[in-house]
């Protein structure tokens, strides 16, 4: 009985850390970055103002694509997604990509909390309210990571780049939410809608 | 089945927030160890991407080649204009080989002139990219060499051209090196022609900028950037690359190394330099022997001792 009643939720942790694992391992890939610096190797580019446009374009940061995908799950089905899954998923991370160890995962840990306690309420409503509810939530992840990273006085990434991220992040949240509510099909549950086992989600 | 999730709940609920406040706590104690006690957490770190990320090495490999391979075809599209770019070039370049070999003559006879000692213990060890943790915040690459092959922290990295950066971090068998474009990078260089010295600062961006020129009216771009031994840091005269004015009037370095294909990468084993401990001592003529009294000297400079009781 038990372990039938583990079963999808074990199946979608391992979905949440296989997808979160992509994530993770395409920021690890060779493949970004570097091409701007090719036109320049080859002594081609003279001109100046050519290199400065070149310097100019190659440098956005991509979207934090798993904060969103995290946020996205848990708004739509908190408990398919323990929170020391987050926990230590993230501070795996943090030692991966070279960030303070311990830090985002934390905030991320509380944010996500955050976000557990009121997915109840976000039941019922539509979109507009999460997305409103999500910007305010990652803003205010953004501030507090830099003003922790401020007080210990960590040196931190330039503030215009980390802003465009958060930008990119906010802008990409509802794609993934698409992704999240049609490809995973993780839904809010409706009112009074059962799960496998007949108990009231 | 029959539990009633309402009470469930109740019961569940404070226990879960007591766990969740002691799992915050415990990723905020790793947050401060780390503050305090950095290069025990930092080491534990490489410990992690030791294991981890050699087991990418499946992954990484089809990605960077299908990379290789877009690039390529890229190149492709432009072959034409590049082939005479590089007839262009090639003519150029054949010019600066022959005022090269010539130079190359004339500085090994000055230097046979000047008894010059050139360091004959700079040897390399050269390793293989395997993965660059590629955010825009940073820039590093991994290579797949570490302590194992003596490897050591702050040793300078070359592709087969220019300096590209130094290790930081050094597991047992890779080894993180913090490229020159990277925000932590602080590198002492000399600019050529006049010989002046510089911090070269990455700041992310693929040309780093010059720091604390003294007076930068004497550059000018496509002025030679080299290393400097300043604070002993970096084996002196690795080719860095050349000056370059953007239109904001700074001036930054286009780099040597190819940083578009990083694939393998020269770690330059760096003896520790000999240090100078003392300031030297005061140079005494030799004491005078008691037996010889120079009649002229002893009264000023020895003062008549007294009798020995």
């Amino acid at each position: 009985m038990a372990e039938r009643r583990l079963t999808p939720k074990a199946l979608h942790i391992g979905l949440f850390l296989a997808l979160a694992g992509a994530v993770t391992l395409y920021r690890l890939l060779p493949v970004q970055d570097y091409s701007s610096g090719v036109e320049l190797g080859g002594g081609i580019v003279t001109d100046l103002v050519v290199a400065e446009g070149l310097m100019n374009r190659a440098l956005w940061p991509a979207p934090d694509f798993l904060l969103c995908l995290t946020l996205a799950w848990i708004v739509r089905r908190p408990d398919l997604l323990p929170a020391p899954v987050i926990a230590a998923y993230f501070l795996f991370e943090d030692l991966l990509l070279l960030r303070p160890p311990g830090a985002w995962a934390l905030i991320v840990l509380l944010g996500t909390e955050f976000l557990r306690r009121r997915a109840p309420l976000l039941r019922g409503s539509g979109f507009w309210l999460e997305y409103a509810l999500i910007i305010g939530l990652m803003g205010a992840m953004f501030v507090v990571y830099r003003a922790l990273l401020a007080i210990v006085i960590v040196p931190q990434a330039p503030l215009d780049l980390s802003f465009v991220q958060l930008v990119g992040s906010v802008i990409v949240y509802p794609v993934i939410v698409a992704l999240v509510h049609f490809v995973l099909n993780l839904r809010k549950p409706a009112t009074g809608e059962l799960d496998g086992m007949g108990q009231k989600l | 089945m029959a539990i009633d999730r309402k009470n469930e709940q109740d019961f569940v609920r404070p226990v879960r927030r007591i766990l969740i406040g002691l799992m915050a706590a415990f990723l905020l104690l790793i947050f401060f160890v780390w503050r305090i006690d950095s290069p025990r957490v930092e080491q534990f770190r490489v410990e992690v991407i030791d294991r981890v990320v050699p087991s990418f090495d499946w992954a990484m490999r089809p990605v960077t080649q299908i990379g290789a391979m877009v690039e390529n075809l890229r190149s492709y599209a432009r072959i034409v204009e590049q082939n005479q770019e590089l007839r262009r070039e090639l003519q150029q370049m054949r010019a600066w080989r022959e005022a090269a070999l010539q130079l190359e003559q004339r500085n090994a006879q000055l230097l046979s002139l000047n008894q010059v000692r050139i360091d004959p213990q700079m040897t390399h060890v050269t390793g293989v990219v395997m993965a660059d943790s590629a955010s825009p915040f940073r820039r590093s690459v991994l290579l797949n060499v570490g302590a194992r092959d003596g490897v050591q922290d702050g040793w300078a990295v070359m592709d087969g051209l220019g300096l590209a950066g130094r290790i930081s971090g050094v597991g047992s068998r890779t080894a993180r090196v913090v490229l020159l474009t990277d925000t932590a990078s602080m590198v002492p260089v000399i600019v050529q022609p006049s010989g002046q010295r510089a911090f070269l600062a990455g700041d992310n961006s693929p040309f780093p900028v010059l720091e604390f020129i003294e007076s930068p009216e004497d550059l000018r771009p496509g002025d030679r950037v080299v290393s400097s031994d300043d604070g002993g840091v970096f084996p002196a005269g690795l080719l860095v690359g050349e000056v370059v004015q953007t239109r904001d009037r700074r001036l930054r370095v286009r780099l040597a190394a190819d940083y578009g294909r990083l694939d393998f990468l020269r770690v330059i084993r760096a003896r520790p330099q000999e240090v100078i401990a003392d300031t030297g001592s005061l140079i005494t003529p030799a004491p005078l022997p008691p037996a010889v009294a120079d009649p002229l000297d002893s009264g000023e400079a020895l003062p008549p001792t007294p009798p020995v009781q």
